[in-house]
């Protein structure tokens, strides 16, 4: 059964299409949805909860469709919006026990659940006092404490570290892997931060103005990828020239020269040319594309349904 | 809540003891347990239970004023029982069960202005509503949960002074027990009329304050309605009544506070003053407070059903 599964997903918000005919499948792990603001990652994230009602196309998390069987995905996930979301005049544990009874907790299992998750997402001694007193850190950890506090199988993220300093932020993105690896709950966390995405998150979901950009796990944005880098201090343009006349694929960027790597003759070559046109040569390197590598221009096109 | 279980965690071995996360494979109730557990955590609020002192002091005074008449008959009952039987007064001029609403029931308003925000205008303002809504209740659940709460309330509030006066009258009495017998049908018309009453103005103050995530904003709109509401039918109906107009007659039907108070008289079997159009009978408000209720409830409900989140 997939995670989530959304065809020809489409939204509009009047002349704005927020999601324009998105067709995805994931697997269960933790998923982070990366694009920047305004792409559509809050939206998708509020139609999988029933919160907007899609212009066209469906849906389903869990296997349930988001349609008929809104109540009951509602049983099982988690949600911790974006914005602020916290009542200021209430303590953490009132709060937090009192969401864990609107989810179908009895009264005796909320309280011992509620202990549990704050001291999960580490609120202690202060977790009697009022919200309105505590930093932007700790209101991020009773929310997220409030989406854990029944249990879901599925919790979905809206910009966990936001507005969280260096260290709170890391703090955040342990709890969420913890949350993915140790608890075996699914995590979505939508991020405009690839940083973050590649340092907790198993599967990536690219995607921008509504659109699928990218979907597949992280490791293969990640892993080393058949192409060599050829730096040298100058004279790229002839290296690349060169290596194109004995038959490699060779493209310039910059000081460096890229090549498609089919074997290993390839090393030959480049020795052969480099020498041959006696170039300063900084290095050779076989390159680790990065995740930013999706989101250039030149990059290859989008991916599609996996 | 702050007898929850402190345990372990507080204290700093209990990071030592780490049982780790265990999942929860206890009962999961549904949406009727996730709307009854708002409207209990509702009904608390409005009381300011579970919040600071300061969030008590408008809801008890404002009942207490309410209930300060009944409160009053029944600290001197002795002396009143002593004076009515020598004559000195008459027992219509004090409150009783019938027109204790008739008498002060503006008072309701200023309890409703200052509580019927209280209980929508917080989740709007602080953003809670998402919370809710993505969890196991729907969201005409949470509207008919919040505007029960406050329709409870306010069928206390209503409520405090019947009981005082019931235990007056029956202290007045000589035989107790025969004054427990004799009183209770006289003081039973209070419970459906105060129901009506307490379904009637919450719906409207809730479905006003839904409208604005500001307390002042709401509580100023809720106070706007019932004095325009109030004032403009029957200043209209006096103009229209004089130049002999016959249709002005059915504008009594829109006021909420006189309009429950015929519907009071309805219930008591009081006959309804002579400046009131003879045209309309008693069971006519009594209706036109059903109609009323349900039209603010459904606005109500259309609000939480429109509104993003």
């Amino acid at each position: 059964m997939s995670l989530i599964e959304t065809a020809s997903l489409t939204k509009d918000y009047g002349p704005v299409k927020a999601l324009a005919g998105l067709d995805l499948r994931v697997e269960p792990g933790i998923i982070g949805l990366v694009g920047a603001n305004g792409a559509g990652k809050s939206t998708l994230l509020k139609i999988l909860l029933g919160l907007l009602a899609p212009t066209s196309g469906s849906a389903s998390v869990l296997g349930m469709d988001i349609g008929a069987e809104a109540g009951e995905i509602r049983k099982v996930v988690g949600y911790m919006p974006e914005h602020d979301c916290l009542p200021p005049d209430v303590g953490a544990t009132e709060f937090v026990t009192h969401m864990a009874r609107i989810s179908g907790l009895p009264r005796t299992a909320a309280r011992e659940r509620t202990a549990e998750v704050l001291r999960h997402v580490g609120l202690y001694e202060e977790r009697y006092r009022q919200i309105g007193g505590y930093s932007t850190g700790m209101k991020q950890r009773v929310k997220l404490a409030q989406a854990l506090a029944h249990d879901p199988k599925l919790l979905l993220l809206d910009e966990p570290t936001n507005g969280l300093d260096p260290g709170g932020r890391d703090e955040m993105l342990d709890l969420i892997k913890r949350t993915g690896t140790d608890f075996g709950i699914s995590v979505v966390v939508a991020s405009h931060l690839l940083g973050e995405i590649e340092q907790v998150c198993t599967y990536l979901l690219a995607i921008d103005a509504g659109r699928l950009l990218q979907s597949a796990p992280i490791s293969t944005f990640t892993q080393r990828t058949p192409v060599v880098a050829v730096e040298v201090e100058e004279g790229a343009d002839r290296l690349a020239a060169a290596l194109s006349g004995r038959g490699f694929q060779a493209r310039q960027d910059g000081a460096c020269v890229l090549l498609a790597l089919e074997d290993e003759s390839l090393y030959d070559a480049i020795r052969d040319s480099v020498a041959e046109l006696s170039l300063p040569l900084v290095r050779i390197q076989q390159e680790r594309r990065r995740l930013e590598d999706i989101f250039r221009d030149d990059a290859p096109a989008a991916g599609g349904v996996q | 809540m702050n007898a929850g279980n402190p345990s372990a965690a507080s204290s700093p071995a209990g990071s030592i003891y780490d049982l780790g996360y265990r999942h929860y494979e206890g009962k999961r109730h549904g949406r009727w347990f996730a709307a009854w557990s708002l409207y209990v955590d509702s009904l608390r609020g409005i009381w300011g239970f579970g919040r600071p002192v300061s969030a008590k002091a408008a809801p008890f005074i404002l009942a207490g004023l309410y209930a300060l008449p009944a409160v009053i008959v029944l600290a001197f009952s002795a002396s009143l029982s002593k004076s009515i039987a020598s004559g000195a007064t008459n027992p219509a001029d004090l409150p009783n069960y019938a027109n204790y609403f008739g008498g002060i029931g503006t008072f309701i308003v200023l309890f409703l202005v200052a509580q019927a925000p209280e209980v929508v205008c917080r989740d709007q303002r602080y953003q809670v509503l998402p919370l809710y809504f993505t969890r196991a209740m729907g969201r005409s659940d949470y509207a008919m949960a919040r505007l029960l709460s406050l329709a409870t309330a306010l069928f206390l509030v209503l409520m405090v002074p019947v009981i005082a006066l019931f235990i007056g009258d029956i202290l007045m009495g000589t035989d107790a027990f025969k004054a427990v017998g004799s009183e209770w049908p006289k003081a039973l018309p209070s419970i459906p009329s105060n129901l009506l009453i307490a379904a009637s103005m919450a719906s409207i103050a809730l479905a006003l304050s839904s409208y604005s995530p500001r307390r002042a904003y709401a509580a100023v709109g809720v106070l706007a309605y019932f004095l325009l509401v109030e004032f403009v039918p029957i200043v209209i109906y006096g103009i229209g009544h004089e130049a002999g107009a016959k249709w002005v007659d059915v504008l009594p039907l829109l006021t909420p506070i006189t309009g429950l108070t015929r519907a009071n008289d309805w219930f008591f079997g009081t006959p309804i003053p002579a400046d009131f159009p003879s045209s309309i009978g008693a069971g006519a408000y009594v209706l036109a407070g059903l109609v009323s209720t349900l039209l603010f409830t459904g606005i109500l409900v259309w609000r939480y059903r429109r509104i993003a989140a």
